[in-house]
Parts: structure tokens; sequence; C-alpha cells
């Protein structure tokens, strides 16, 4: 679909040469940074511009989507931010030589690009796989350009560099996989396993995590630092719930009791009406969707139901409360024992209370003094220079 | 029993000196303001106070009435002594030892209806079937008032009356005798209740702390508690006795009799022994005494009041330094000074063991803890001026004879004060 | 005269027998093991399930007309560091290495309540279901309560002019209104439950059962603990850590009153030493007197009294 000389140039040409405005780019690094992958952070870069120089000298890293047994939702989500012209910049950014959904070319023109991209790009590009893969029956539910899903799946990646797995579906099964799964739906790391893999899971998963990581391999040739499921710890190390908008109401006890309550109005904790923030690991309470404030489900009044964590989204009832073990107390919970105004001592009581020992201490010396050192004497104490 | 003889036989009352000197001024005036404060302190409520509710007792508990009491137990001491171990010769101090115990004793309880919060409460003392008695509180409570104002008060009369007859007229001297038969026949049942009462509520004292448990440290945590606070009490007793009494013959130029002081001291001595001994058989037996030997300052302070109380002890088996005044005088006091800071320790220095509260009293309410000393120490040179109590020799007392008879010509007194109109 | 000087300093030196008799012999202790009253209702409190959302502190505060502690706050919101004057109920972090956990605080509504047995006017008692209720016309704010307490539960009211001890009450007026307490009624995931205190300990048994190893201990703390309260922890952390003292299961009103109680038993010890000691004065001050006199007689003094 590009000529050569697109594929390996580096994304500031290729930015300059469609009329990307530089101003578009500078405001889209801006969104970049508040979102904060690892290696483009704010704290990183001063400002959007070093952001701009540094993605910019960057190649365009070329980019391969396959679509498995999935619903397009992951692709929705990445061209559907706030303003149209962000979808184009995002496409321009990255050079997606392949995406079923978004290609112009259909049929064996599709697969001759597929072809094209694979050779050109051997061992380098990204393959981003969205939707989950059938296993049952040798993986007959899924047929891509005459070839089952999972032996096609295989092929791409055996080329690949690393592969991104986008979408709850992918990274484990997602809804597929819930009981009673007809299709033995799994994600991709269950069958590609000599490639680096980041899941990137959530129903869809926030377009700008893939960003950030798809930005981070083309720049460093690195991959972001996972967690035990090889999700990106830059955006799913916490649970929700630590850093919910909600959370002071759950810390002081306000819930929600039921859809339209008081509570519910007021914006108290959801977590009663099954809320499963507490539970699930995904930075949606930091990085809302579609660059709107409060676009995300507890945003808006709905409870978490748990998208990124296997066994909790499409395992646990949406609203059904989840037992919460070893929640992050907040850094100002009264300790046990360790309470903060447990008396004082003051300089002023401890100075006089030194003062009078030390009075009483020199009269008793004084008065010692006066009191006769000779066994037996009886006279007078005090008096003993008047004695003769 | 000549009469230049040393040896206190009479008691008088201060009667060369005037009233108002400069201690008593001193002492005056910080009673004044600890009567100001206390007075405040019902407006306030006690928030002034450096307590707080890990130590829910402060100083005016702590010092003024666990403390104080136990330097007021001369009484007790003395008592004891005389009249139940026949150590007659002590007769001669009792007037001071009881004028004292009823002060200290008198200040404590005023310092504990500033210190609790709901003093006006305390009418349900009037009313028995609000009464715990399974509570130690109560019983301290109880006992020291039914001592203050009956037994302490009986024993405080006798040289009330005598000076009232004394000075009065002869109708009056007459009416008064006629009363004196019977004071004499209530005297050994008063006396009885004299010790019986403080020898309870001063046991009772040491148990308050034991209820407290693992809040107070294991060096101190006894059922043995009750015992060690009776036996120092004792022991406290005869140590302020001392002081008062040598302090008194310092302040007022009056001679000391020996004998009388290093037999009190010797009598110190041997039940200091008993205390010591059965503190430290007591953590033995208990299997604590390891703890007394680690790098704390519990260990330290466990020792420092042993030793307090032990080294004067061992000093005081020797004659020579018994019946020496300036020995007498520092070894009686360090005595005190170790039988005090023993009653500190369970309830504030080794209360609250690994906790992160503390608790130092404030200005005000230190004033007021010294302010309540003030107003004993004015009462007490008040009543030693007032009334014949202070020991003193046959001499002494023909010259305060004189000096009564110059003063009031008219007194139907002979010149050994004996009454002329009957 | 030996003899009734004798018979003193044993009648002096039974207070001392008494106690190291009293130290010594457990069988005395066990002879008053305070049972929970029939009608104990009681809370069960899992520290496993707490969320530490702290809708207990908030209830409490409102259902007792307290006015909420926002010192720590600055004046915003209701944070309390601990059981306080304002505070009848809080819930604090227990830390033991890197695990941690919540706990409650409030009044354990001991079975034998040190408190009540140290009160000096029976202004603590044990009332109806066994909760520890306090009487504002007997109080005389001596904070002995405060004292004895082993797990610190009464507080004073420092700042006030008219002092009252506060501490939680099991939500009395409530319970009158066939309500359950405010805390166990808010908290949102059952951490803190409500019921007579043999269907809450069965509960807790049931509990241990189903999670073996769950438990620190697989044990209940309360069921036995300082002579039994009303109530009861389940915990995975050490109960020390959680603040709860494991001091054994004697109840600290026991212990503290075995030689009190020996002592003071229809008062016979101390009158018996009253007769003797009236008798042994009786006896000198005879002769005390009569030497008095006869000095008086002799010298021509004035015998003083």
């Amino acid at each position: 679909m590009s000529a050569e000389k697109d594929r390996t140039d580096t994304i500031a040409d290729h930015l300059q040469r469609c009329g990307v405005s530089r101003r578009d780019f500078i405001g889209f690094c801006s969104k970049l940074a508040v979102v904060a992958p690892f290696g483009l952070a704010i704290t990183d870069f001063l400002s959007p511009e070093a952001i701009a120089a540094e993605i910019g000298s960057a190649k365009r890293p070329s980019v391969i989507w396959l679509q498995m047994q999935d619903c397009t939702g992951c692709t929705e989500t990445l061209l559907r931010p706030s303003q149209p012209d962000l979808a184009t910049l995002i496409l321009d950014i990255i050079s997606l030589d392949y995406h079923e959904t978004v290609m112009a070319a259909s049929g064996h023109d599709a697969e001759l690009a597929l072809i094209d991209a694979m050779k050109a790009n051997e061992g380098k590009y990204v393959l981003v796989v969205e939707g989950s893969i059938p296993t049952k029956d040798d993986g007959k539910f899924l047929k891509i350009g005459g070839k089952w899903g999972i032996d096609f799946l295989k092929e791409v990646a055996a080329k690949s560099a690393a592969i991104i797995s986008i979408g709850s579906c992918a990274s484990w099964g997602g809804v597929p996989s819930s009981g009673p799964n007809p299709t033995g739906a799994v994600g991709v790391d269950s069958i590609i396993k000599d490639k680096p893999i980041v899941n990137i899971p959530g129903c869809p998963p926030n377009p700008y995590i893939l960003l950030g990581t798809v930005l981070q391999f083309a720049k460093a040739g690195t991959l972001p630092e996972l967690d035990d499921k090889k999700r990106p710890k830059f955006a799913y190390d916490r649970v929700i719930h630590e850093h919910c908008p909600r959370r002071p109401h759950f810390d002081a006890g306000r819930f929600a009791k039921q859809f339209g309550d008081e509570g519910h109005r007021q914006g108290y904790c959801l977590y009663r009406l099954g809320c499963k923030g507490p539970v699930t690991h995904a930075s949606c309470s930091t990085r809302h969707y579609n660059e709107v404030v409060d676009a995300w489900p507890i945003g808006v009044g709905a409870p978490c139901f748990g998208c990124t964590e296997q066994f909790v989204g499409y395992t646990i009832p949406a609203f059904q409360t989840v037992p919460i073990s070893n929640a992050t107390p907040p850094a100002t919970y009264p300790d046990v024992g360790g309470a903060h105004d447990k008396g004082y001592v003051t300089a002023t009581a401890t100075g006089a209370a030194g003062l009078a020992g030390g009075i009483i201490l020199g009269a008793g010396y004084v008065a010692a003094r006066k009191f006769s050192n000779k066994a037996g004497d009886e006279s007078v104490p005090g008096t003993e220079g008047e004695q003769k | 029993m000549s009469a230049t003889s040393h040896r206190w036989h009479r008691n008088v009352h201060i009667f060369n000196y005037p009233l108002f000197s400069a201690p008593f001024a001193f002492w005056g005036a910080l009673g004044l303001i600890g009567l100001t404060l206390s007075l405040g302190r019902f407006f306030t409520g006690l928030w002034f106070t450096g307590m707080n509710d890990d130590y829910a007792w402060g100083v005016w508990k702590t010092f003024n009435v666990m403390t104080l009491t136990a330097l007021g137990s001369g009484g007790l001491a003395v008592a004891f002594f005389c009249y139940v171990l026949g150590k007659t010769q002590l007769h001669s101090v009792m007037r001071t030892a009881v004028a004292s115990s009823f002060l200290f004793y008198a200040t404590g309880m005023f310092a504990l209806v500033i210190d609790v919060g709901r003093p006006w409460n305390m009418y349900n003392m009037a009313f028995p079937w609000t009464w715990n008695l399974h509570s130690s509180l109560f019983e301290v409570a109880l006992c020291m008032s039914a001592y203050v104002v009956i037994f302490l008060l009986f024993e405080n009369l006798t040289y009330v009356v005598d000076q009232a007859i004394l000075e009065s007229d002869t109708t009056w001297r007459g009416r008064l005798r006629k009363w004196v038969p019977f004071f004499k026949k209530l005297y050994p049942w008063m006396v009885g209740g004299a010790l019986l009462l403080p020898a309870m509520h001063q046991s009772s004292l040491g148990a308050l702390m034991v209820i407290a448990g693992h809040k107070v440290h294991p060096l101190w945590q006894t059922q043995m508690l009750p015992a060690f606070y009776l036996i120092q009490a004792v022991v406290c007793g005869f140590a302020a006795v001392i002081f008062i009494l040598m302090a008194a013959s310092l302040a007022w130029r009056r001679p000391l009799d020996i004998p009388v002081l290093s037999d009190m001291a010797k009598y110190m001595a041997w039940t200091s022994f008993v205390f010591v001994a059965i503190r430290y058989i007591d953590v033995v037996i208990r299997g604590v005494i390891g703890q007394a030997f680690e790098a704390t300052w519990y260990a330290v302070l466990f020792h420092t009041e042993n030793f307090l109380v032990l080294i004067p002890a061992l000093l005081f088996l020797n004659a020579r330094i018994r019946a020496t005044p300036r020995a007498l005088f520092v070894l009686a006091t360090l005595t005190g000074v170790g039988g005090v800071l023993y009653r500190f320790t369970p309830t504030t220095l080794a209360f609250r063991v690994n906790h992160p509260s503390v608790y130092f009293p404030k200005i005000a309410e230190l004033l007021m803890c010294l302010g309540y000393i003030g107003l004993a120490v004015i009462l007490f040179i008040w009543v030693a001026k007032r009334f014949a109590i202070l020991p003193a020799t046959t001499s002494d007392w023909d010259k305060y004879v004189t000096y009564l008879k110059s003063k009031n010509p008219k007194l139907r007194i002979n010149e050994h004060g004996a009454a002329t109109d009957n | 005269m030996t003899l009734s000087r004798r018979s003193v300093l044993r009648a002096f030196g039974t207070g001392a027998a008494v106690a190291a008799a009293g130290a010594a012999t457990p069988a005395a202790a066990s002879s008053r093991n305070p049972q929970a009253p029939a009608d104990a209702i009681a809370m069960l409190y899992d520290a496993t399930v707490c969320i530490g959302c702290k809708a207990c502190v908030a209830a409490c505060t409102t259902a007792n007309n307290l006015i909420p502690d926002t010192t720590m706050s600055g004046g915003i919101w209701q944070m309390p560091t601990d059981l306080n004057s304002q505070t009848k109920n809080i819930i604090l972090l227990a830390k033991d290495g890197d695990q941690h956990s919540f706990v409650k605080r409030q009044c354990m509504h001991c079975i034998d309540p040190a408190c009540v047995s140290g009160c000096p006017f029976s202004a603590l008692t044990k009332g109806k279901y066994g909760i520890v209720e306090w009487d504002s016309y007997k109080c005389v704010g001596c904070r002995y309560c405060e004292i004895s307490c082993p797990f610190d539960v009464p507080r004073f009211e420092w700042a006030k002019f008219n002092p009252k001890i506060v501490k939680c009450e099991f939500c009395n007026h409530r319970l009158a209104d066939g309500k359950q307490p405010a805390c166990t009624e808010a908290c949102p995931v059952g951490a803190v439950i409500f019921g007579t205190r043999t269907q809450l300990l069965q509960e807790a048994k049931h509990r241990i059962e189903a999670h073996p190893g769950k438990y620190y201990q697989d044990r209940i703390y309360g069921e036995g603990d300082l002579g039994g309260t009303q109530v009861l922890y389940l915990s995975h952390l050490p109960f020390e850590k959680l603040g709860l003292p494991e001091v054994g299961t004697e109840s600290r009103a026991h212990y503290g009153s075995k030689v009190h109680g020996v002592l003071y038993k229809g008062m016979l010890i101390p009158a018996a030493v009253y007769a003797v000691l009236v008798a042994s004065i009786k006896r000198r001050y005879k002769v005390m007197e009569e030497e008095a006199r006869q000095e008086a007689e002799h010298s021509g003094r004035p015998e003083q009294l």
C-alpha cells in the first residue's frame, strides 16, 4: 500500500509529508505525556515539544493487526478519539500495514499486502492481535484468507518482532472464553510461546497504552516492564480502587445502595453496587477514555466490572460485591497504638519542675549543713557557731 | 528529769516567733495560687492538665494522694510502734505525727476533689446502695474520709481540748474537764481505728494498680502491691516525722532529743529491711528478677527505689550514725525520697510500658500541686503556733507557761501550768 | 503482753500472708469463674472481611449524637486517630511486616469487666443483655475505669466543664427500639455482625472449621480472653498486632480483687484486727495514763492528753 521509502522514514518526515500540522502533533504529544506510557512521561521530558522531538526522530513502526474472534471494539477505541483528526494522526504515526477493518484493500489484494508487509519488515514488525483464538476441533471456528485462524496467527507471529495482545479476548480469551466456551477460545500467549508478548487487557483498553508500548518499541526497541500477567506495569500496576475519584467516599463509609438513590446521585462509592475496582488492576481511574474527563464506567456512575482482570471480568456477576483483600489503606490511616496526640512534654513544665527540684535539693543541702555532724549533739540546730 | 534535761517530755506551741515570716509568706503565696487555679478548674474542666486518656491519673492523684498520704502515715507508724509494740518513748512525738498526718491527708483529699471530673457527684458517698464494695478505689475513698473525719480529727482534738482547758476561764474549764474521762475512754477505740483504717486504705492504694494488670511493668505488678504500699507507708511515715521534727527544730531554734529520733530511725531501718527483702523475694518468686538486671530504665528505677531505702537503713544500724543530727536528717530525707519514688512508679513511671503516650504535668498542674503542699505547710505553721504539738523539754514548758501568764495575767494557772482553780 | 503483741503482729501480717496465698494458688482463682449472662448479646468482627471503609465509624457518630472528631483533618472531615471523647468506635490499621489488617475498636463488654469492678460508686454497671453501661448521676469522674480497662476503652472529656466518660454502650437506645447497633447495621460487607453471644460463637466456629488455617491460631478472641468478652474477634494477624492484649483468660476484675476479696470478706479480718488492736492499746494506754498521772502529780504540771 505504501512506497518502500515511506516505511523507512521517520515519523516527523512522514507527518510533514502528509500535511499534518506541527500544532496537531504537539497537541497529541501533550496528551501522550499525560497518559504517561513509560519513557514518554512528562517526568522524563519537560515539554510536549521534547516528546515530539523524541517521537519525531523515531522510524514509523510497522504494525500488522490481526483480528480473530473479536467484536472490533479494540479497533474502535483506536479510531474513536474525541477529535476525528486525532485518529488520522494515530494512523499516520504508526505504519498500519495490515488491518482488515481499516485497510482499503479487500480479498486477495489484502492478503497480498500482508505478504508484502511481512516480507519487507521480516523480524521487525509489531504484531497486534485483537480477539481470542478458537482452539477446539483444531480451531475450525475461524477462517481468514482460507486458513484456520490459529494457523494464520502462527504464520504471521513467526516473523514478527513482538506481539501485543490488545483487549481481554487476546489476553486470555475474554468474553468468548467465559463459560461454557464452545470454541475453546484462548489468548495469544497460550499459543505463541517463543515471542515477546505484551497483554493489554480491557474491554476495550485505552488506546494510549497501545500507542505508548508501540512507540517505546519503535524508539528504543524495548518493551515496557511487565507484571506476572504480561501487562505493562506503567498502566496495570495498581488497582482502580487506589486512585478512584470516589475513594474518599469509600474511606468514609458512604456507599450508593441502589441505582438512582440519594447516595448514587451524590456520587458515593459504588462498591455496594458491585464495583470491581478494588480487585481490578487498570489505570482507568487515572487515564480516562477519549480524552474526555470522567469518560469511564465509574466516572459515569456505573460500577467497574473488572474487564482487565481474568476471573473477574465476565466471570463474577456484574452487580455482585467482591471480597476485598488487602486493599492498600490510605497513608493517613491511624495505626494501632500509634495515635498522634497522646500527650506531650512542654519545655516550660520540665524546666519549672527541674527548677523546683533544684531549689529543693539546694535547700536540703543548706539545711543539712546546719545540723551538727557530731554524734549525740543535742544542741539547737543552726546555732553551732554560737555555742561555746 | 531535771529541768535542763534535753528529753522531750511535753508538747508546747511556738510562742517566741511571729506567725508571719518569709517561709510562711512563700508557702502561703503558693497556696493562694493553688487555690485560685483550683477554683478556675471548676469553670474550665481539666483540659489544661497534661493528663490524657492513657495517663488518666496525673500528678495530683499520684503525688498529692498516693505520695502525700504515705508521708502522712506518721500517725500510723508512730501510733503502731508506741501503742501496739510498746515503744512508749515515742509518745512525745505523737502530736506532731498526728497533726502532720491530718494535714497531709486533708490536702490530699482536697487535691482529689479537684482532680475528679465530677466532684458534685461525691454525694453518692452518703448513699450506701451506690457503694461498690468490690472497688479498691471506693475502699480508699471511704476509709480515707472516715480516717480523716473521725479518727484523725479525734486524735487532733486532744491538743485542741488541752489548749482550751489551759486557756479558758474557770467555768469553761470545768465544763471541758467533764469531758476528759470520756475522751480517755474513747481514746483506745479511736487509736485502734486510726491504725486499722490507714492500714486498710494504704494497702488498697497498692491494690489500685493490681487491676491495671499488664499496663504496669512486671517488676512492680504483683499481688503483693498492697503489702508493699502498707510497709512503705510506715517507712515514709517515720521519715516524714523525723524530717518535720528536725526541720521544725531548725526553723524555731529548738533542741533535739536524739534518743527519740534515733529510735525512730532504728524502727524505720528495720521496716525498710522488711520492705526491700520481700520486694526482692517477690520478684524472684514471680521469676522476673532477670528484668531487674536488663539495661533498661525500669531496672535502674527498681534498684534506685530499693537502694534509696536500703542504704540509709544499713547506715542506721550504726548507733553513732543514728545519733548524728546531720546523718539523721540526710538519711531520713533520702529514705523519704525513695518512698516517694516508689509511690510514683506504678501509677506513672512504670505505667503504660512500651506505649507511645507520654505524660508530664503542665505548669498550672504543678503549681496547683505545690499549692496544696503550701497550704499544708502554712496550716502546720499555724497549728504549731496555736497549739502545743511540738515536743519540748520540761524547761521549755515552764518558759511557755511564763509567756502565757505574762500575756494573759488573768489565767488561773501556776508557774508549772497547772490549774489553780480546782 | 507477749501474747497480745504476737497476735497483733500475726493479725497485721495476715494481709501479706493472704496475698502470698492468693498469688500462689490458682485454685482460688477458678472459684469465681464468671459466666456470660443468659441474654448476652454480642458482636463478631472478622478482620479478614473488613475493608476499612469506616462506615461503622460514621454510623456510630450519627447514632450516638457525637460531634465528629475533625482535628486531624483541619476541621474538614471526620478523622479520629483513636478512640476519644468524640469517638466510641474506630477502625484502626494494624501492620505486621508487609501484611496489614484493619481492626475495629470499641468497648469489649467484658463478661467480668475491670471497669465495673473498679468503679467506686457503681456508675459503670453490667446491665441488660450484659451491656456495660455508664450512669452520669453516679460517676464522680475519678477515671479509674481508664486505668483498669485492659483494652483502653473508656475515654474522658478532658475539655468539658461537666465531663463524661465516653464509651460504646452497644447502642442500647437503638436496641430498645428493636434495631441493631449502628455499626453492625452500617457494615457493607458484614465484617461486624450482631447476634446473641451463643449464636456468634457458633458462627465463628463454623468459619474457622470452613477455613482451617485462615484464622490466627484458629481461635476466637474474646471467647475466654480476660474472662470472656461480648465482642468477638477473628483475625488473620496475631491478635496482639491488632492491639488486643494476650494476657490469659483470667479477668482483670478477678485478678485485681484476689487479695482484696479475701481480706474484706464479710469484714471478718478487719473486725478481728480491730479487736486485737483495741485490746492491745487499752492495756498499754492504761499503763501510760497511770504514768502520766503520776508524773503530773509529781511535777505539778498539767497532764497532756
